[in-house]
């Protein structure tokens, strides 16, 4: 399928879910994106990576149309996102599956109908099928078990994969993490870096997994971006960035505290600061 | 600060309070105007009814008979140096038709039911619940919003209702059965007075007007607010303030028009 639209070439729709082209946005005054181009590849899990507030959230939101960019065009299954009318855009957001930091489970459903909740108002599902759904979603993750508790009753991780299973009860085409593995303890991380990929493989979903945690995710994206100051500072698989020439893509993904991304917030000279304070006191 | 600076202050507060005033208007059509609810669009709202209008219902009497009851004692002590004290059941039924049945149940109302409103959606933006429902393909405007805006609505004139019947059964306990008025000219008095369209009309009328008003302002400032634990409660406190004022602002523009 061959697609073409304002300010884009042609793309062949088939290799790329979601391609965003010189997408521009801005909070307030300060530049977020600046003319972004970011192509994730189909059936693939791709990593979005950069240092804390650089705008990965931001980017996920963008793409599921939470925001809306100021320029640039934003290709998610051939259709241009900021385009889309209000109705057409709740339909195309059946096709995305999105897992936030929180997991943003509704406190007021149990599990299981947390889980349930996206069949009940899309799908006229019967009662006995939408629990066999549920079921196999709430067992892919691992929590069949606890499907009557509220979700006040669940540790982080636990609200975590539920989440996930409820974000996959559609059975999405693409898959968005917002970084997952914030506050996990080991255990629970091993399980969702495991999920992700064996969702990803076993659904044949693509993925986009947001985070600044390098070493889980470098181990199971195929592709990374690093993003930073608005712009992508470098892309290509996990082995290729590691060792990249760039300083700034190098002190990212060894970690390093200081270097081009500086470890000292704008300050005026030191020496002088404290002499200032002497004089004062 | 120079003259110039307040000038630009002022012009900003006023741009800010014009927005808020549009991005409020545009919400309302959003919600109730937006494109059709889900299959158990009922269910949503009758739940909703219980949180926002049965849970308030206790307040309501409460305070109601309350009033009532020193309405009529009040009233009782004024009219008796006169020496026309039956007319106190005309008068508690007058004062509550006309305005404190409307106006005291649209302030509890919005300390009971409206904070408790702003506070839930607000909350709910905050852990992000509106931000995943959008992204499930569910308007959380349809959803979340518009059955709580209904529920409000449709409750809080009956609330109104409650509260003038309990009112003046207070007051008929005090005058009759304590301070010894003639129970019959208690009532008669009452029932000639009382016309249906100027009073009972009208004060069901102001409640209607009161109930928009309060739900539209409590649902919009959660919606609307900063999704932070101060963003939350700074939209509370907004939501009983604004709504405060406007109905008592609205009373008295209503009460001019009507009587």
């Amino acid at each position: 399928m061959i697609r073409k639209g304002p300010n884009s070439t042609m793309t062949d729709v088939s290799d790329y879910i979601v391609d965003l082209q010189g997408v521009t946005f801005r909070r307030g005054q300060r530049v977020i994106f600046d003319g972004v181009d970011i192509r994730i590849p189909r059936g693939k899990v791709t990593g979005i990576m950069g240092p804390s507030g650089c705008g990965k959230t931001t980017l996920l939101r963008l793409i599921g149309a939470q925001l809306r960019p100021e320029s640039g065009s934003i290709w998610v299954n051939g259709r241009n996102i900021p385009e889309l009318g209000r109705e057409q855009l709740f339909a195309a957001r059946q096709d995305m599956g999105m897992l936030f930091q929180s997991g943003a489970l509704f406190t007021d459903l149990s599990v299981f109908e947390n889980v349930a909740f996206p069949l009940r108002v899309h799908t006229e599902l019967p009662e006995d099928m939408i629990r066999d759904i549920v079921l196999l979603k709430l067992q892919a993750v691992g929590l069949r078990g606890a499907r009557d508790l509220m979700p006040d009753e669940l540790s982080g991780g636990m609200k975590r994969r539920v989440a996930l299973a409820r974000a996959i009860a559609l059975d999405p085409q693409l898959m968005m993490y917002d970084e997952p593995f914030v506050g996990q303890d080991p255990i629970s991380m091993g399980v969702l870096v495991r999920l992700i990929r064996l969702l990803n493989d076993a659904l044949g979903l693509s993925s986009i997994v947001v985070s600044h945690d390098l070493a889980e995710t470098a181990s199971i994206a195929d592709y990374l971006y690093v993003v930073g100051d608005g712009q992508v500072l470098g892309q290509g698989t996990p082995d290729e960035l590691m060792n990249s020439d760039n300083p700034r893509i190098r002190q990212f993904m060894q970690g390093e505290p200081d270097g081009p991304v500086p470890f000292h917030f704008p300050a005026r000279d030191y020496l002088q600061d404290l002499i200032q304070a002497e004089k004062d006191a | 600060m120079s003259a110039v600076d307040r000038l630009v202050l002022l012009g900003r507060a006023g741009l800010d309070t014009i927005t808020a005033l549009g991005r409020s208007g545009l919400f309302l059509v959003n919600v109730m105007f937006g494109r059709a609810s889900f299959g158990n669009g009922w269910a949503l709202l009758v739940k909703q009814l219980h949180s926002v209008g049965v849970l308030s219902l206790a307040i309501i009497v409460v305070s109601g008979l309350f009033i009532g009851m020193v309405l009529a004692l009040q009233g009782y002590n004024i009219l008796v140096g006169y020496g026309s004290e039956q007319a106190v059941g005309q008068m508690v039924a007058l004062t509550l038709l006309r305005e404190l049945g409307p106006v005291v149940t649209a302030l509890l109302f919005a300390g009971r039911a409206g904070s408790a409103l702003t506070a839930e959606i607000g909350l709910m933006k905050a852990t992000e619940q509106l931000s995943s429902m959008e992204m499930i393909g569910v308007d959380p405007l349809k959803y979340v919003i518009a059955p709580r805006l209904w529920a409000g609505f449709i409750s809080m004139p009956l609330l109104a209702m409650v509260f003038c019947v309990v009112g003046i059964w207070g007051g008929a306990m005090v005058a009759v059965d304590w301070l010894g008025v003639y129970s019959g000219s208690y009532w008669t008095n009452m029932q000639n007075s009382v016309q249906f369209v100027d009073d009972v009309l009208n004060g069901l009328i102001k409640a209607v007007v009161f109930a928009f008003v309060v739900t539209w302002i409590a649902v919009f400032q959660g919606y609307d607010c900063e999704p932070t634990s101060e963003g939350i409660s700074r939209a509370t406190t907004r939501t009983v303030v604004y709504a405060s004022l406007a109905v008592l602002g609205l009373d008295f523009i209503l009460t001019a028009l009507m009587f």
